[in-house]
């Protein structure tokens, strides 16, 4: 079957009930999406499917049949950081970083339904997400930057 | 350093880790470094920089334990022990039978020449097992679902033994052994501890009060879970592992296998978090270990959620009664407190009584600790071990003597105000607690806290009859639904470091850095902050710096980063060893420039003459230098003697309880701490941070459920052990005083890990008690918990007000 991976065309053969995690990390090498619960209640294995964050581990590969994926590694284009990631930097919204990839991922499906989110937005939209260090308010930050960035962008 | 210590090159000092304190004889350094003290002129340290593994981490190229592989590596899962105690008759043939599974071991396995190897405080795959969850075998596999199924398909009988799941089922007369030798409670116990007269000091106490105060089990619950990936090159083992302690884990490796400690390499390069968790080799450890030699290919066990919850330790729960005396003015005369600790099957004996004898001044001081085992899984440090759950009770404790006394909570701890370490009658090298409740309560706006939530029409303030302890509402105004409280809580902790911690440096022809150094960054930001010391004190460039950390064979050793000591201890290794570099560098200038070297500096990357000639880039020197290499090699000295190296804080919280639901929700914390030298702000606040949305979860939600009757955690999943998300986090002030602390150490800096957890939920606790005029004195603050606590109050009234 065929995947778009990070706009590249893959073809992979999961097993029946293989989840999309286990395919991007183990058939595809893509090792960023990480894996902490893999029962969907901790979002760090969160990626992107046709635009919606999805937890991969309770993605089943088989049943995304030409669907467009993409992970943390496919964020960065052509050297240039996503600004959502280097938000993250300078607010300093990563501390061990295992959640970090997901939290990312989350934060960018988030503004692409809600450009301009407010606190509470902001709140149920990563609360599927856990992070243990506790870089929740780095993490409301980064987004809150990378919002008004584009807003002011956008207005001028 | 005294005038008996001059011209020795080692002597014997002692060292204070998680509140225990070892003896140690270490060398004294070859150079002294002058302290960096508050008019040290830096630029590096001390700025808000990045984190310098940020992009990595980011960009998903970090790479940790659970994405370490190689062709042909074989995935390893743990069979774990269905029943609390009892003994397990193991068959791996069905295992061994399926599709790609290559290998499997269980007890008779293992070569037991010498003694059996420990893992978590029980012996590796033993059949007699003590706790639901201990590990008694292992299988391995071609894929990690073939090693599930046939971790699943292993045939397991068991006979079931008497257990004891509770600490006070443990230490009952009729209690079953929990352990396979030695009593139900540890050796030392009962641990006790006093000084000065506490019968006297009660006697003369104007005011006395009782509690009992209990705490939960919580689950570090890093988002990485446990693991290990391990190969054998001939009889060279490599080990990769998400651990607080590279160096520790290299050498009950080398125990258990009985082999050298130089054939085993153990490397760190990005873990998932570790909270005190990880400071030990595991099972998961020695079965990579064991299976990569019996199969000749590479192994990786990591464990499943489930694993982690259940057989990685946790927060040994403790009930503490406590008795305050106090003189009317709130002079403290006696303290006295009995805990009881449950340990789980095992754990070393994290004082919680230790910050009575440390926190406040009071001459009368007695303790009394019980650590008893039961057969739940083992204790292991969690963040502030002993003094985050002795502070839940001490603060209690003190908000409820402030209560008695009528006196302002605040005013009280400011009257009991430690001038000194009175346990050793020493003093602290700094001492800032006073200010730091000061500077809170400023920030906090303590004083005027009750006159802004009366303006938001939300609270009817209570007050208690003292003769009779009955409460009412003040005035007798009608209750409202959702009530206003506010609540502190203060914290010292031991966090000075100490030797042996050593670092190498290296300047590259094309004047790029390396500096190298045997320290683990769990997250904390310890390769920032060594970056930051060591650009610092070479002169050179940040950019040009890279920190390599984590690698028993290629890097210095330092020790385990538990205990708030990675900073103080392996900085100023890094600062010495960068400063002779530094010297070796303007030699080589001088010698290339032809300016005499006391003429010369070096600032950002650049050697600057004083005579007026032009800047030279430090590349410039070390291209002409070719091969020829700058070094340098730092060591961390001994800390001064009698002196207590402790951080001090103080934390503020506002909370909104709902009297209809129980519910809790904190609206604000305010923090402020001393840790002496901030040496990066930025990653600074992060630490508090996370240290108290931590404490905000212990306070709050947080706790391991065991059945007591069937003796097995009922919550190994983060669904139902629930964490702190985005959506529980307040608004969080959180700071440092700018303090220096160079009687600590020459960097100026004390260690900040831990301390934040400490008082969170303490001062959330009073904050409740202090807006339903009743407390709840058990962790963690659960609805029915609230609200069991309100309708004991008053008939229940505050659910049935119908509003």
């Amino acid at each position: 079957m065929r995947l778009v991976v990070n706009g590249r065309p893959r073809d992979v053969t999961p097993g029946p009930v293989e989840s999309l995690a286990e395919t991007i990390r183990t058939r595809l090498h893509l090792t960023g999406t990480k894996v902490s619960c893999g029962r969907g209640e901790c979002g760090s294995c969160t990626v992107l499917l046709d635009g919606r964050a999805v937890y991969s581990c309770l993605t089943i590969t088989s049943a995304c049949e030409g669907a467009d994926v993409t992970t943390i590694e496919g964020l960065a284009g052509a050297g240039e950081l996503h600004p959502m990631q280097r938000a993250f930097i300078d607010h300093d919204a990563v501390q061990c970083g295992f959640c970090t990839p997901g939290q990312i991922m989350a934060a960018v499906a988030l503004l692409a339904t809600t450009p301009v989110p407010d606190e509470s937005e902001i709140r149920r939209g990563m609360s599927g997400n856990l992070c243990r260090c506790g870089t929740y308010p780095r993490i409301a930050t980064a987004i809150r930057a990378v919002s008004s960035q584009a807003e002011a962008a956008h207005d001028g | 350093m005294t005038a008996e210590q001059q011209g020795r090159r080692f002597i014997s000092t002692t060292v204070e880790v998680e509140g225990r304190e070892e003896t140690k004889v270490v060398e004294i350094p070859n150079r002294t470094l002058k302290p960096w003290g508050t008019d040290a002129k830096l630029d590096v340290v001390g700025k808000p920089v990045p984190r310098v593994d940020a992009r990595d981490k980011v960009t998903g190229a970090a790479v940790y334990t659970s994405d370490r592989a190689t062709p042909g590596m074989l995935h390893a899962v743990l069979v774990r022990s269905s029943i609390p105690r009892g003994l397990a008759k193991i068959d791996v043939a069905p295992a061994l039978a399926m599709n790609g599974v290559i290998d499997a071991i269980t007890f008779s396995d293992l070569h037991h020449s010498g003694k059996p190897i420990r893992a978590g405080g029980v012996h590796f795959l033993d059949p007699e097992v003590t706790y639901a969850g201990q590990p008694i075998a292992c299988v391995c596999a071609e894929t990690s679902g073939q090693a599930r199924a046939a971790a699943r398909a292993v045939r397991v009988e068991y006979e079931p033994l008497p257990f004891a799941a509770t600490a006070e089922r443990a230490v009952a007369a009729d209690a079953p052994p929990v352990r396979l030798k030695g009593g139900n409670i540890s050796r030392s116990s009962p641990d006790l501890s006093s000084r000065g007269d506490t019968d006297r000091g009660l006697a003369e106490a104007d005011v006395v009060i009782r509690g009992r105060y209990t705490t939960q089990s919580a689950l570090h619950s890093a988002m990485e879970t446990h693991g290990a990936m391990a190969e054998w090159h001939g009889d060279q083992l490599t080990v990769y592992e998400g651990t607080q302690g590279i160096f520790a884990v290299r050498d009950e490796v080398a125990a258990a296998l009985g082999i050298s400690k130089a054939r085993v390499r153990v490397v760190m390069e990005h873990m998932g978090g570790g909270f005190g968790a990880k400071n030990h080799a595991g099972a998961y450890t020695f079965a990579a270990a064991i299976l990569a030699r019996r199969t000749g290919r590479a192994v990786r066990c990591v464990l499943d959620r489930a694993g982690e919850q259940v057989d990685t330790g946790h927060r040994a729960p403790a009930t503490i009664d406590v008795t305050l005396g106090a003189k009317r003015d709130g002079r403290l005369t006696a303290i006295v407190v009995e805990a009881l600790v449950d340990q789980g099957i095992s754990g070393w004996e994290a004082s919680t009584a230790k910050i009575f004898h440390e926190l406040y001044a009071c001459p009368n001081v007695r303790t009394s600790e019980t650590f008893a085992y039961t057969n739940t899984q083992a204790m292991r440090a969690f963040r502030g071990p002993g003094h985050t759950e002795g502070a839940f009770a001490l603060e209690r404790a003190m908000d409820e003597l402030a209560l008695e006394l009528g006196m302002d909570p605040l005013a009280l701890r400011l009257c009991n105000f430690a001038d000194h370490d009175q346990e050793k009658s020493r003093p602290y090298s700094s001492n800032s607690l006073a200010r730091c409740l000061e500077e809170g309560a400023r920030r906090f706006g303590w004083e005027d806290r009750k006159a802004r939530s009366d303006d938001a029409g939300r609270v009817a303030r209570m007050t208690r009859n003292s003769a009779s302890g009955i409460t009412l509402p003040a005035g007798g105004g009608p209750q409202s639904r959702f009530r206003r409280g506010f609540g502190l809580a203060a914290q010292v902790w031991p966090a000075g470091g100490g030797p042996p911690a050593y670092a190498t440096l290296r300047i590259h022809p094309d004047g790029s850095v390396d500096v190298l150094t045997g320290t683990q960054d769990l997250g904390t930001g310890a390769r920032t902050i060594l970056a930051q010391v060591a650009a610092e004190a070479l002169g050179a460039r940040l950019s040009d710096i890279r920190v390599i950390l984590g690698d028993t064979e290629r890097t210095p050793y330092t020790p385990n980063s538990w205990g708030s000591q990675t900073t103080p201890s392996v900085a100023p290794a890094v600062r010495m060893a960068a400063e002779e570099a530094r010297c070796d560098l303007l030699e080589a200038a001088s010698e290339i420039l032809g300016i005499a070297v006391e003429r010369l500096d070096v600032k950002n990357g650049m050697i600057v003459p004083c005579t007026g000639a032009a800047a030279v880039p430090i590349a410039e020197i070390t291209r002409q230098l070719g091969d020829v290499t700058i070094m340098g090699h730092g060591s961390r000295g001994p800390n001064e003697r009698g002196v207590g190296l402790m951080t001090f804080g103080a934390q503020f919280a506002e909370v909104e309880v709902d009297s209809w639901t129980g519910n809790v929700r904190v609206v604000r914390l305010t923090a402020v701490h001393d840790v002496g030298r901030v040496l990066n702000p930025l990653l600074a606040r992060s630490q508090l941070e996370g240290g108290i949305i931590q404490g905000l979860g212990l306070a709050l939600f947080e706790e391991r459920v065991i059945d007591a009757r069937l003796g097995l955690p009922l919550n190994a999943g983060l669904h139902d052990y629930k964490v702190p998300t985005m959506a529980d986090v307040p608004e969080i002030d959180a700071t440092c005083l700018d303090t220096v602390d160079t009687v600590a150490n020459p960097v100026g800096a004390r260690g900040l890990a831990e301390p934040p957890i400490i008082p969170t939920a303490p001062a959330i606790a009073n904050a409740v008690a202090d807006a339903l005029g009743v407390a709840v004195n058990d962790l963690p603050l659960a609805p029915w918990r609230v609200l069991h606590a309100i309708q004991e109050q008053d008939g229940g009234w505050g659910m049935a007000d119908g509003r």
